[in-house]
């Protein structure tokens, strides 16, 4: 009963600030208070008309779909190798590839914005491309390689030994039981490219500026809730793309655990 | 799997790394113990950045700051999180998925939306001081925010959901028989849980912490919206040298005594976790 409680309260912790953002850009007044003042979708309004939010929000969209793709493509290759070769240096090899995730990412960006600068390729669109995909491919790799493990290998011989090329028995078979691994790797990869703020913070310009970067420059100057309606919209894209990996790989998988 | 198919599958990935992670590393290395007059890099090899670094009592300050903040989020993301991971990893409710999603989607929101949210609710003006002023429960705003109290509760708040993983994945694996055969032994649930439970999750409860940890010392966007920039760390120190004093050497210098203390903390990571490629933290 007590585990109980506390585990609710943590929960409450937990979701409570995402709750009040919700509530405030959906509240009337200028200022958040409780009770809300009335119900209004008027900092959505603002949210929508506003020239710099809706490039953003292109911007981070596009650049989303982009990594997604591009770190799904290598990242389902390279997870391959990693699970079913037998070679020398292996674990090495698996420490190296997810070493952009476990590395803050603010090194990252101090890193690749020098190396930018000096290759005279700073604030460009293909390098902030680049820099997401070598920051999301690693959970590619994670998620392929949790339903590749559980393959059976026999499925790919029988295909084999009914005559496919191996290749051909890899898109015919294998792919298609990892299928789950691969999309929700690929749908992961799009949330963290979506939300990234770190990384994209040293890579952007004033003309180039995803949607978190612009909801930060934002908050600097004014509190009002438009930002709230922004962050809003944001939870919404989350709360979908966490049902989508739930959809395709379930979550208990997904997680590890 | 012959050679030609594995270069082939993994060579891809291994230059994008090479070239754009491993390089840009290394280029960081190599300007921290370079010199800069009037914004031009100038090669000469000194390690004068790093002595600037440990001689000044202000950046030796800077950095116990960001360790001990580092240290308490670890602990109090360790005591919220144990029982999380515990209810998590036992139960049977048909609401589980719904208690992962809980879990996963503050990871999946963004850093800047989550302190926003937490600056609604802790500023001045916020929730937390309006409603107890208004109701005539306090005569001013308490400060809750733009100090270290503020920053500790958001970066909890925002590392909670590593160390709920890491550790539901530890307890899940523990057999519950071993559980069920020292209470038939005569031990109470609770001695059960601080002789059995407990010390067999020690490695989640290692893993955990380490990355907590790493990752708490490494935040610059909570002190900066939720510290106002009063609460100084060391990733913020990096962030104004090479954004906006444009000191790249002593910028370069301070995020690579970040990036020592990070990666001796993964290596240990990874050989407490040994599993570097399952789950997704």
């Amino acid at each position: 009963m007590i585990l109980r409680s506390v585990v609710g309260l943590v929960y409450a912790f937990l979701l409570l600030p995402m709750v009040v953002v919700v509530l405030a850009a959906f509240n009337a007044g200028d200022y958040f208070t409780f009770p809300p003042q009335g119900f209004s979708l008027k900092w959505f309004a603002n949210f929508f008309h506003r020239r710099e939010f809706m490039q953003a929000l292109r911007l981070s969209t596009e650049l989303a779909v982009w990594t997604a793709v591009a770190s799904t493509v290598i990242g389902t290759a390279a997870a391959i190798p990693l699970v079913r070769g037998r070679f020398r240096g292996r674990d090495l090899l698996n420490a190296f590839v997810t070493s952009p995730l476990l590395l803050p990412q603010i090194l990252t960006g101090v890193a690749l914005l020098q190396f930018y600068t000096l290759f005279k390729m700073q604030a460009s669109y293909a390098a902030l491309l680049i820099g997401h995909i070598v920051v999301t491919t690693p959970y590619v790799i994670r998620t392929v390689t949790a339903t590749l493990t559980h393959f059976d290998m026999a499925l790919e011989e029988a295909a084999q030994s009914l005559g496919a090329h191996p290749v051909r028995a890899f898109f015919e078979v294998t792919l298609g039981v990892i299928k789950p691994g691969v999309v929700a790797g690929a749908i992961f990869a799009f949330a963290i490219s979506f939300d990234n703020f770190t990384l994209s913070l040293f890579l952007t310009s004033s003309k180039l500026t995803p949607l978190p970067i612009e909801l930060f420059a934002y908050l600097k100057y004014s509190f009002d809730p438009t930002a709230a309606a922004v962050s809003a919209f944001a939870i919404g894209v989350a709360l979908v793309l966490v049902l989508g990996i739930a959809r395709f790989m379930g979550l208990e998988e997904f997680t590890g655990f | 799997m012959t050679r030609g198919a594995r270069v082939l599958l993994l060579g891809p990935y291994v230059l994008l790394l090479v070239v754009f992670f491993v390089a840009p590393l290394a280029l960081m290395l190599a300007i921290s113990f370079s010199r800069q007059s009037y914004g031009q890099l100038d090669w000469t090899f000194t390690p004068q950045h790093y002595v600037h670094f440990f001689s000044d009592a202000y950046y030796l300050g800077v950095l116990a700051d960001t360790l001990w903040l580092g240290v308490i989020t670890t602990a109090a993301s360790l005591l919220l999180g144990y029982p999380l991971a515990y209810h998590l990893a036992l139960t049977r409710s048909r609401w589980k998925p719904l208690l992962i999603v809980f879990i996963l989607s503050p990871l999946l929101v963004g850093i800047v939306i989550r302190c926003y949210g937490w600056m609604i609710l802790l500023a001045d003006r916020g929730l937390i001081n309006e409603s107890l002023v208004l109701h005539g429960w306090l005569a001013k705003p308490l400060p809750l925010m733009y100090n270290k109290f503020g920053v500790t509760v958001a970066l909890v708040h925002v590392f909670l959901p590593f160390m709920v993983l890491s550790l539901t994945g530890v307890l899940k694996r523990i057999e519950p028989q071993l559980i069920e055969a020292a209470q038939t032994l005569g031990a109470s649930p609770r001695r059960a849980f601080f002789e059995v439970t407990l010390p067999l999750s020690l490695p989640g409860i290692l893993a955990g912490s380490l990355l907590v940890f790493s990752l708490a010392i490494s935040s610059f966007v909570v002190p900066i919206l939720v510290g106002g920039f009063k609460v100084h760390v060391l990733p913020m120190i990096v962030y104004e040298q090479v954004l906006s004093v444009f000191d790249w050497p002593f910028g370069a210098a301070n995020a690579f005594v970040l990036l020592v203390i990070s990666v001796v903390l993964i290596a240990v990571y990874i050989k407490v976790t040994e599993r570097a490629l399952r789950g997704i933290v």
